[in-house]
């Protein structure tokens, strides 16, 4: 871009540019400054390249999913078990002093024509690891979990800026106008920390927010009232549309008139198409067995519900799903979540099994639908944990210096593993990625340049990738 | 030649808030060959500061080279003077045939005249001026409009007519475009405009009635004064001044705590534009009140504004993240300031100076002195006198007090010592080993149980305590052959006993965990006792239960354990029997006491104090309880969320950041004044005591005191602006600088310069209040003006930017909210005409608050009649989602937000026909439309009335008859408050 219009053209430029459509909203101001007409007529922000993937499925894991415990072996551990970390003996991070290594609890377990080996507790996930871009040597700016979670999901770590699926509802509109742009599927156990920021449309307009959803959880006000009939509902509809049709045909030159007509009809149609997409009864008993969606564990079968309502978003072409297993920092640490400082085999022992089973089904099925081969499939989580335990714990503490975060599917490389921590997963050794430059590459397979992809914000062209991100071409296909 | 590759290093940028690179600014190209004499200054330094400069520069100097200065350079050999063809840094920006140059790493390489220059100046013996240092300069200079002093009208006379002054400068931009002023506005519009322009509801039907009967030719301007000498203006005005200062009343981040204090601030702004106090006093007091007025509770609160925004509160132990976070804070304070006083990104230069404006570097770490001192929290709030009236009341107590504890304390050391004395006789009874958190068995004769019960009577870390424990697993064992564990939930037991809660997820710490058969998760008492009830009454022998069960690390204070118990069984739940108990067991030994210390001394207490003294110590602790509700009955000092100021923080001396980086202090930096109004000084008459700077070991209220006065004072063009343009935005919808806290380069140019300086000149003439600014804008005829749209006007200007008429705005998310309530007669001025204002007191909440650690803001089905006040005063949280007013563009408080945003979409509509509060609503409007008449025409008469401030046209009526007579009142009511009409101001 160029510096040299002014801000009144610039501001104008930007609103031009960015006329949404679909059931997540119309911009008010975009409508009266395109004068295009009402949305679902024209197009959004035109892609800067051909685009591999249309949509995207993001898997967050909040609490900081340990890497040296899922993804990334580390034998070294096992070898030096119990001593102490060379070099950083002397360790104090976010919850103070470290001990010793200590080596995963679990074995690791080669899988897949890769012999990629995970952890022992993933063996569902283990059969996808052909298809999977690992990559091992991610880093964060931050050891603190609410801001490392907002960080991972909108580039910055400090809240009020539009996490990654905003931006994309910006970029790319929605293909389904009776669905939302981009959903956020919370966990049964609450919201992840720094709750909704996650999901924040920041200074994007309030029509690219998420639409909070799950298998337990409606969408909020989506349906009429117990108390009014279905009669009552249709003339009230119809009264209405006629004094608001009424009032734009008497006020013309406010285009945000016949917006508020259309939002309305666009609502009712919500109102049909996404009940149906919360109603798993349609789903085969079979598929629910695969995800677990009647597995005793309760909370296994929440997030394989969760799952499955996932698929169902992609099926009808939500644009960006953004799917929580587990919530926050509780007052026991890694209760909740997966942020085990004190507890490690305990907590992932529990964790484990509700994310394992399901996620590989979800894969599963959309690799078996064809769906995969436009859909990127993203897992996250805010940064790694240490390789030393906590001292007087069996749990380790946070560590933004190496972490394990994947992709899948549209555009990418299977079965790779890009970059890695040192011999103990302390830190990004070898081809280290940010998340800026992990953004960069998803707005690429989506056909961004990530660098043009801009907001005027409070002073600056502000970017999901802050002013960062080189696009990682190891994992592309 | 020795060779310096570039080892391109992980290089951890630390650029918080940056700026957008775009490819290069092409140079022109100036000589080929060996041509005439370089000059450095105008050839060579633009070329590195363009290509160069953004990874080697100080603070972030790749490669370990900086092109700030030639020093760096020479150093490493990158330049032989005189010897181009030798120097590295030639043969690093030349390609070869087969590969592109090496350097510049990122970017379009040189072209071939810019090499060319390079070349010719290292050959010409690399002449670079002494001390020039290259730095980027910013795309708008000291001379950006934004920065020059307020210009007076050479065409308007002093004396003129201010508001003819307005309506002249619009018609003379609307001339150039050939384009006019549309005719006055019809009165029911311009009431309606007017009402809810200023205090944000609509006029009232009698309201309406009188203005448009009115006669006389001032009526117009009597509704104004009128208007702004209502209450209801400042909770209107303050409310847009609140989202200027980012006003949150939670602290945001991953535990986003409620505040619960801050509402003394909200009250301060309301209250204050009311009172219309001078906005330069106001800005004075936002940033050093409790300076300026240390013993007036009333001015000390302006200073909230500092801590008012989000920040870190996670108690970080890594010293490196800590630095981070707590330079963050100040981040958000100086942001918080620059833009909304100044219209100025200061932000943009926490990590080098800023790209767009001359604000360098030095300035923001001005600020930072400035703000070095400033703690979020809460902190007295209290006159002095106030404080030393209640410390006279409460220091005797407190004197009573301390003497009846050491009573206490001394009565309980006796014991103690007669203890130690008789402590082998005590220990002799101590037969068994102490309780085992992994694992702790208790048999006995077998007993026929349906009920079997733990009873903690210690903890095992704080023996004082009988709650609090932790249970992964209680087993029960059957009497027989093949025991098995009865109590197991698979075998039909129940647990119950008070456990811990989380409201969103019930049963996290239940007592369903000690018999599920699984270890890892456990039972948290709240109370004392857990009791299961096995699935039939079985013969038992033996229990056993633990906390850390399987666990590495039992010891971990995580595992809470009992130290004294009793385990009682039962067959009816209500007659028990004790079976066992810890009594003999040896004292529990804990991480805090591996030698059982702690409890040992509990319990030799326990057994040797006599019941004489025991009596005694209950008589002291009675007294001492009397001393306590005495001490509770006077009443606390009045507090709030103003912040503390730590003279440890706030001492220098401190240091520019390079790179924005804690770790990395570059040069020194004292509290100044910003360095872009130096020229100010020359060319102001007021300027004398403009420019300011502060010894480093100044006091902290100084470095905010001398800010605030700087911010404030005369010669200080841009505060005024910024103030005079954000009033103008909120009449119209757009300032004549649209970017309103960015009057910088990325910022906008005013649409009237001419009448942007005016207006900031008569709020300075007028003692910097609001009031006479609203006055004289209203009366304009630019304001009065119809909202009529002509095509013909359209096509030269579709955003009325030039106001050829008035722009239409749909109502802000309070608004929305207030008219229901208003409208409905839930919330009635005639009813209540008492409502005080500002109201005091915490705000309501459309959420339920609910923490664990961390907080969840979970919006609410059904609104309360509690909640039926002006939005204004709603707690609102950060990062929370509240029905209607996050749909209506409400937004979050995590940035300041000096325009909102105005969005259409379904989810406003599905909101407005189904929450309950729009049901509510339309039942309470259907009640008053049934007490107003029993006539149904009259009750649509007068349902558009209040709605609409009109009435309804005739082929209006019949589709409305057809609804009520359908399907009631209440649904034609819910139809109403769907209708665009309602929230839209023409």
């Amino acid at each position: 871009m160029t510096f040299n219009f002014n801000q009144i053209d610039q501001t104008r430029r930007q609103m031009l540019g960015r006329v949404s459509t679909g059931l997540a909203g119309i911009g008010l101001l975009d409508l009266i400054n395109a004068g295009r007409g009402i949305a679902g007529q024209s197009a959004p922000e035109s892609v800067h390249h051909p685009a591999k993937a249309k949509r995207v499925l993001q898997i967050f894991c909040p609490g900081a999913a340990s890497h040296m415990d899922l993804w990334e072996h580390k034998p070294m551990l096992d070898k030096m078990h119990g001593q102490p970390m060379p070099g950083e003996e002397n360790l104090v991070s976010f919850q103070g002093k470290n001990g010793n290594l200590m080596r995963s609890p679990w074995p690791f377990v080669a899988g897949g024509n890769s012999g990629k080996a995970i952890s022992s507790m993933l063996p569902h996930l283990s059969k996808h690891v052909d298809d999977i871009a690992f990559l091992h040597a991610m880093l964060s700016k931050t050891n603190t979990h609410g801001p490392g979670c907002v960080f991972m999901n909108t580039g910055h770590d400090s809240e009020g800026f539009p996490s990654a699926g905003s931006w994309v509802s910006h970029a790319l509109g929605s293909e389904n106008e009776n669905l939302p742009a981009y959903v956020a599927i919370p966990d049964i156990r609450g919201e992840p920390p720094n709750g909704k920021a996650n999901w924040s449309n920041g200074f994007l307009p309030a029509e690219h927010q998420a639409i909070m959803m799950s298998n337990q959880m409606p969408i909020r006000n989506l349906e009429r009232p117990g108390s009014i009939g279905v009669g009552a509902e249709r003339d009230t509809r119809a009264l209405l549309d006629q004094m608001n049709q009424r009032f734009a045909d008497r006020h013309p030159g406010q285009s945000e008139l016949q917006a508020r007509v259309a939002a309305y009809s666009l609502a009712a149609k919500m109102q049909l198409s996404a009940p149906e997409v919360s109603d798993l009864s349609t789903e085969s008993a079979q598929t629910l067995a695969m995800y677990g969606a009647d597995d005793s564990n309760r909370l296994k079968s929440a997030y394989a519900r969760n799952c499955i309502l996932a698929r169902r978003l992609l099926e009808r072409n939500v644009r960006y799903v953004n799917l929580y297993c587990a919530s926050r920092a509780s007052g026991v640490d890694g209760l909740l979540n997966w942020d085990a400082h004190k507890t490690l085999k305990a907590d992932y022992e529990r964790h484990c099994p509700v994310f394992d089973q399901p996620t590989a089904a979800l894969l599963s099925d959309l690799k078996r639908s064809g769906l995969l081969e436009d859909t990127l499939v993203l897992w996250t989580t805010e940064f790694g944990r240490m390789p030393t335990h906590q001292q007087g714990t069996t749990g380790r503490d946070h560590n933004p210096d190496g972490f394990t975060c994947w992709m899948m599917g549209a555009g990418i490389k299977p079965g790779v593993s890009h970059g890695a921590t040192d011999e103990f997963g302390r830190r990004a050794q070898s081809n280290p990625t940010t998340v800026w430059d992990f953004y960069a590459t998803v707005l690429h397979l989506l056909g961004f340049d990530h660098q043009r992809l801009t907001w005027y914000h409070n002073g600056l062209d502000r970017r999901l990738t802050d002013v960062h991100g080189d696009v990682i071409h190891e994992i592309l296909a | 030649m020795p060779r310096y590759p570039f080892i391109v290093l992980l290089c951890w940028l630390v650029c918080w808030d940056c700026f957008t690179t775009g490819s290069g600014f092409s140079q022109s190209v100036a000589a080929e060959g060996s041509g005439p004499k370089v000059d450095f200054v105008s050839q060579v330094a633009p070329i590195l500061r363009e290509h160069c400069l953004r990874c080697h520069r100080p603070g972030n100097a790749k490669g370990d080279l900086s092109l700030a200065t030639i020093q760096s350079l020479r150093e490493n050999d990158f330049i032989l003077d005189g010897d181009a063809a030798n120097s590295h840094l030639l043969e690093l920006i030349t390609g070869s045939d087969d590969a592109p140059p090496q350097m510049p790493a990122d970017g379009e390489p040189l072209s071939t005249g810019q090499v060319s220059i390079v070349r010719d100046w290292i050959n010409q013996g690399s002449d670079w001026p002494d001390d020039f240092v290259v730095q980027h300069e910013s795309k708008g200079g000291s001379d950006w409009w934004a920065f020059q002093p307020l210009r007076s009208l050479p065409t308007i006379d002093d004396d003129s007519n201010p508001t003819e002054t307005i309506d002249q400068l619009i018609d003379e931009s609307l001339k150039k475009q050939g384009l006019q002023r549309n005719p006055a506005a019809d009165r029911k519009d311009l009431i309606r405009r007017a009402t809810y322009d200023l205090i944000g509801l609509p006029p009232t039907v009698q309201e309406i009635q009188s203005f448009v009967n009115d006669p006389s030719p001032d009526a117009y301007a009597k509704l104004i004064d009128r208007l702004l000498a209502s209450n209801h203006y400042g909770e209107r005005w303050g409310r847009h001044w609140l989202d200027v200062v980012r006003f949150g009343e939670s602290v945001g981040f991953e535990r986003n705590n409620i505040i619960d204090n801050l509402w003394p601030f909200r009250d301060y702004v309301i209250r204050n534009i009311n009172e219309d106090r001078p906005f330069d006093q106001l800005i004075r007091e936002h940033l050093a009140g409790d300076v300026i007025d240390p013993d007036q509770p009333d001015t000390i609160i302006g200073s909230a504004f500092l801590v008012a925004g989000p920040y870190d509160n996670v108690n970080n132990q890594d010293a490196v993240q800590q630095a981070q976070i707590r330079a963050n804070t100040l981040d958000e304070m100086i942001r918080a300031t620059s833009e909304a006083f100044l219209g100025l990104t200061v932000g943009c230069a926490r990590c080098h100076d800023h790209k767009f404006d001359p604000i360098k570097q030095q300035d923001y770490y001005a600020f930072f002195t400035s703000f070095a001192g400033m703690v979020h929290g809460t902190a007295p709030l209290a006159s002095d006198e106030q404080q030393s009236k209640r410390a006279a009341l409460i220091q005797p107590l407190e004197k009573q007090k301390r003497e009846i504890e050491a009573k206490i304390a001394a009565q309980k050391q006796a014991v103690l010592e007669r203890a130690e004395v008789n402590r082998d006789v005590y220990e002799s009874r101590w037969t068994r080993p102490p309780v085992d958190r992994s694992g702790t068995t208790e048999s006995f004769p077998a007993i026929s149980a349906k009920f079997v019960r733990l009873i903690c009577e210690a903890q095992d870390i704080n023996p004082k305590s009988a709650s609090g424990f932790r249970i992964d697993e209680f087993q029960i064992w059957s009497d027989e052959p093949k025991p098995r564990n009865v109590a197991l939930a698979s075998a039909g037991g129940k647990a119950s006993g008070r456990a811990r809660q989380i409201e969103d997820f019930p049963g996290a710490y239940g007592p369903q965990l000690t018999i599920d058969g699984e270890t890892g998760a456990r039972f948290m008492a709240v109370g004392s006792d857990l009791t299961i009830e096995l699935g039939e009454t079985t013969a038992i022998n033996r229990v056993v239960f633990s906390s850390a069960m399987d666990e590495p690390d039992p010891g971990h204070n995580k595992f809470v354990f009992v130290a004294d118990y009793r385990i009682e069984t039962s067959l009816d739940g209500e007659t028990w029997t004790e079976v066992a108990n810890g009594d003999d067991r040896q004292p529990a030994q804990t991480a805090n006491s591996p030698d059982g210390r702690v409890h040992r001394e509990h319990r030799l207490a326990q057994l040797e104090t006599t019941n004489d003294e025991r009596a005694a110590i209950d008589d002291l602790q009675k007294q001492l309880g009397l001393i306590n509700d005495s001490i509770r009955q006077i009443p606390t000092l009045p507090s709030a969320w103003v912040g503390t100021r730590s003279p440890e923080l706030a001492k220098g001396p401190f240091h520019v950041f390079l790179g924005g980086s804690p770790q990395k202090p570059g040069d020194a930096v004292v509290p100044h004044s910003m360095h872009v109004f130096d020229h100010v000084a020359n060319t102001n008459s007021h300027a004398q005591d403009f420019a300011y700077q502060l010894p480093a070991d100044s006091a902290e209220s100084q470095r905010r005191l001398e800010l605030a006065r700087w911010i404030t004072n005369p010669a200080n063009p841009l505060t005024p602006r910024v103030l005079a343009n954000r009033v103008w935005q909120y009449h119209f919808g757009a300032g004549i600088v649209r970017t309103p806290s960015d009057f910088g380069y990325m910022g906008g140019q005013p649409s009237h310069p001419k009448l942007l300086d005016y207006l900031a000149r008569q709020l300075q003439q007028h003692d910097w209040r609001l009031k006479p600014l609203h006055r004289m804008i209203m009366l304009s005829k630019t304001y009065q003006q119809s909202a009529d749209y002509r095509e013909a006007a359209a096509s030269v200007d579709g955003q009325s930017q030039l106001l050829w008429r008035f722009p239409p705005r749909r109502l802000s998310a309070e608004e929305v909210r207030d008219t229901m309530l208003q409208v409905s007669g839930s919330w009635n001025r005639s009813i209540e005409p008492d409502i005080r204002v500002p109201d005091g007191g915490p705000g309501f909440r459309l959420y339920h608050y609910m923490q664990d650690n961390v907080s969840t803001y979970k919006p609410l089905d059904e609104h309360g009649r509690e909640t039926y006040r002006r939005a204004v005063y709603h707690q609102n949280a950060r990062a929370s989602i509240v029905d209607l007013m996050t749909e209506f563009d409400q937004p979050d408080c995590a940035f300041s937000t000096p325009r909102r945003a105005r969005t259409t979409t379904p989810l406003q509509a599905l909101t407005m026909l189904n929450h309950q509060f729009t049901l509510d609503m339309s039942a309470a409007l259907a009640d008053r439309l049934k007490q107003e008449s029993d006539q149904l025409d009259e009750q649509i008469q007068f349902a558009f009335q209040l709605c609409f401030g009109r009435s309804a046209e005739s082929d209006e009526i019949q589709p409305c008859r057809d609804l009520i007579l359908q399907h009631g009142l209440v649904a034609f009511c819910r139809t109403l408050f769907n209708t665009s009409e309602l929230i839209y101001v023409q």
